[in-house]
């Protein structure tokens, strides 16, 4: 136990003494924090919207307003004859069609189609266009008393939305930047570490001592995982601080499943580190697939349920799937451990299977000297 | 005679990189994985949401109505509930996203020709397919309320449907497939990585190991060196980009729709842009692992902010600005534009001359960064 803290120790003081590294390490954190803190939206909102309104009718001005005032929808003109113009050249995302006889049909009872071109390119903001464009249309519908009423229905939904009324897109997106940043950095810092022994021929040195590379990677374990309880503290202080973020309820799942992910991070990068061969490209290789995993296999950005029969079983196997449950439950919904007890057992599987691997690659490259 | 002298340069070095099997492995294995992963894995499709009930009327018009809302893929019955209170423990562990309160007096109400108020719980956190959720079960309730309301007698004689209704047509994607979003995008993004990370890899090396000084003793001057080692891998990832459009008209298959050798000519374009990205950073940084880092350093913002993941349109207006620094964000509208759109070089005109701007500029500071370090 005391040759692991000296190691962990020693390796504390080797990475304080590289001032870069130490920078990066912490600047980089916060750099994509605030990147994608700020930038990932999902929702699209000041929608540019072209209208070609061949009624020029008193009622299809109405409803031209009640489509804007809904404040999601920003006028643009069409750029030429063709209702597509606007959007073959990107200045809309849709236009809508007035019929030549909206008015006079409406005022018949006669029933009217209004056409919408909506760019259907970004998947996701096509469906939000098509519902806000719909319901308006029933606002409409509904405020010009055009529909009587008989003909309305009469369920009444009445929507509420749990733990996000105000559907801050940040607080979805916030915990879930945790689990990306604090699984790509410790691991990388751990990874590289791990490499330049191997490259400076320091590595040989301890096969020569009486440490055991179990001794000597719970070491390095320590030691990063110290590092990275650091960059946890001051991203999560810097988030609290920018996106109005709280912690809500009991912090304990959080305290418990920070410090066995950060463990598996680095213990992943151990394990990266000691099957690198001595190129550093090898490890921006896989601190990138590492990145990617986190970053799109663990429900940070869409639905996990989204993906698709394969892939979807190598999502079971990322352990920032589970951190984020436990990030989203403790700054979201504050339902503690009845929803999350699972999270932090999964990572610690994991993790261990990662450790374990690390020390048997070790050993047997030992042996093989 | 200089031209021997470049030929023989860039034999060097495409002898060098044919050695290298690693960069043979970088230029093939992950452009293939992350086309594949960010093509299939990044989808906002709102289906089969889990939805619990609570039925307190428990009536054939309660029954009748919850069966209308799960008949599309939108919302599908996880469980039902007896009490509210369960359904709101279900929700709170994630167990279902939204959930439906149908009161005792439900069947009661409608059949006496009164309103009827429903209780719908969405699960928040995810605010943007919450807000889809709920835009989706306003309209299913409305849609159903409303063939209950028409008088079964009085129907023959007016109006047979709501007075005015949306036709929605959607453009460019009309099957609204992920895919057809993320792929172009994700090309250009896999060529700013394999790019950038080759072209430094292949100049820090040269530093590291200390061959460079010896090149420069050679008469050989320090942008025939350059040229000799651009010229092969703008070759090889031309082969990225041939590779990368493969898959994505195979695989995701996308239509294609524009001029296909104005794509690979400005994807040529690009491929230089991300050549001197990333000699830029070969020059920045003194070890290969300081490239690593700065590598991403660079590379993240560059991704994040080029709207090939999350839409340009929804970020804040700083960061939209910020954007329009950002090359392989022209690069992403340019290649959605000539996949999808099919328009052609009229529209695309603006894009393009920016392109090409940064390609001039990148290509020219990297050269000059470059030759400052040689003398």
């Amino acid at each position: 136990m005391k040759r692991v803290l000296s190691q962990a120790l020693k390796e504390l003081n080797q990475f304080r003494r590289d001032r870069l590294t130490v920078a990066l390490a912490f600047v980089l954190p916060l750099a994509m924090l605030l990147i994608y803190g700020f930038a990932i939206r999902l929702e699209a909102k000041n929608i540019p919207l072209s209208i070609q309104d061949f009624d020029q009718s008193a009622l299809s001005r109405t409803y031209i307003e009640r489509l804007f005032a809904t404040n999601q929808f920003v006028p643009t003109p069409l750029p030429g004859p063709a209702p597509t113009s606007a959007l073959d050249a990107g200045t809309a995302k849709a236009t809508i069609i007035i019929p030549p006889d909206f008015e006079r049909q409406i005022k018949l009872h006669q029933p009217v189609t209004v056409q919408a071109l909506i760019d259907g390119t970004d998947v996701n903001n096509a469906r939000v266009i098509q519902n806000s464009l719909r319901a308006t249309t029933q606002f409409f519908l509904r405020t010009s008393d055009l529909v009587p009423e008989e003909a309305r229905s009469p369920i009444h939904p009445q929507v509420r939305l749990w733990f996000n009324p105000g559907r801050r897109e940040a607080l979805y997106i916030v915990p879930g930047i945790f689990g990306v940043i604090l699984w790509v950095f410790p691991s990388m810092l751990a990874a590289i570490a791990l490499v330049r022994e191997k490259e400076q021929g320091t590595l040989v040195q301890v096969y020569a001592s009486d440490l055991s590379a179990v001794e000597w990677l719970l070491g390095k374990e320590l030691a990063y995982l110290l590092v990275g309880l650091g960059e946890a503290v001051v991203v999560m202080t810097v988030a609290t601080v920018l996106f109005g973020l709280r912690l809500q309820g009991d912090p304990t799942p959080l305290l418990v499943g920070l410090v066995i992910y950060l463990a598996a991070a680095v213990a992943f990068g151990l394990l990266v580190g000691a099957r690198a061969s001595n190129q550093t490209g090898a490890v921006q290789g896989t601190a990138i697939a590492g990145f990617l995993t986190a970053l799109l296999l663990s429900g940070f950005i869409y639905r996990l349920e989204n993906i698709p029969f394969p892939l979807s079983l190598l999502s079971n196997v990322i352990p920032a799937r589970y951190f984020i449950v436990i990030t989203r439950d403790a700054f979201v919904r504050g339902t503690g451990w009845v929803g999350v007890w699972y999270a932090p057992l999964a990572i610690a599987l994991i993790g261990g299977f990662f450790f374990r691997t690390a020390t048997r690659v070790l050993h047997r490259m030992q042996f093989s000297d | 005679m200089p031209l021997s002298r470049f030929r023989s340069l860039m034999l060097k070095e495409i002898r060098q990189i044919l050695k290298n099997r690693q960069i043979i492995f970088l230029l093939l294995f992950p452009p293939t994985v992350q086309l594949l992963i960010f093509g299939l894995a990044l989808n906002p499709a709102v289906n089969h949401l889990s939805l619990g009930v609570v039925d307190y009327s428990d009536s054939p018009a309660s029954r009748d109505f919850v069966a209308a809302l799960v008949a599309n893929d939108v919302f599908e019955i996880q469980s039902f509930q007896p009490r509210a209170a369960d359904l709101g423990q279900q929700v709170r562990t994630g167990q279902v996203s939204t959930g439906l309160v149908i009161p005792p007096e439900f069947a009661e109400r409608l059949a006496m020709g009164q309103t009827v108020d429903v209780q719908v719980l969405i699960d928040g956190v995810d605010a943007n397919t919450a807000g889809i959720a709920s835009g989706y079960m306003k309209q299913l309730i409305n849609h159903y309320g409303q063939t209950l309301a028409k008088p079964p007698g009085s129907s023959s004689g007016s109006s047979p449907g709501p007075p005015v209704e949306t036709a929605v047509r959607f453009l460019y994607n009309p099957g609204l497939l992920s895919s057809w979003f993320f792929v172009p995008g994700v090309i250009g993004v896999v060529l700013t990585l394999t790019g950038s990370l080759v072209s430094s890899t292949t100049v820090i090396r040269e530093k590291d190991v200390g061959t460079l000084e010896q090149l420069l003793m050679t008469p050989a001057q320090g942008w025939e060196i350059l040229a000799a080692k651009i010229a092969p891998l703008f070759v090889l990832l031309m082969g990225d980009v041939l590779l990368a459009s493969a898959i994505a008209r195979v695989v995701f298959g996308l239509p294609f729709r524009g001029s296909y050798p104005l794509f690979l000519a400005l994807s040529g374009v690009y491929v230089f842009v991300a050549i001197s990205i990333g000699i830029l950073l070969a020059t920045l940084a003194r070890t290969q692992q300081q490239v690593v880092l700065l590598s991403f350093f660079f590379n993240v913002p560059l991704i994040q902010l080029s709207g090939a993941i999350a839409p340009i349109e929804s970020m804040p207006t700083f960061f939209r600005v910020l954007s329009f620094f950002d090359p392989l964000r022209h690069y992403v509208t340019i290649a959605r534009s000539l996949i999808l759109k099919g328009v052609g070089l009229e529209v695309l005109l603006p894009e393009v001359l920016i392109l090409l701007g940064f390609a001039v500029l990148l290509m020219g500071l990297s050269i000059s960064r470059f030759r400052a370090q040689l003398n």
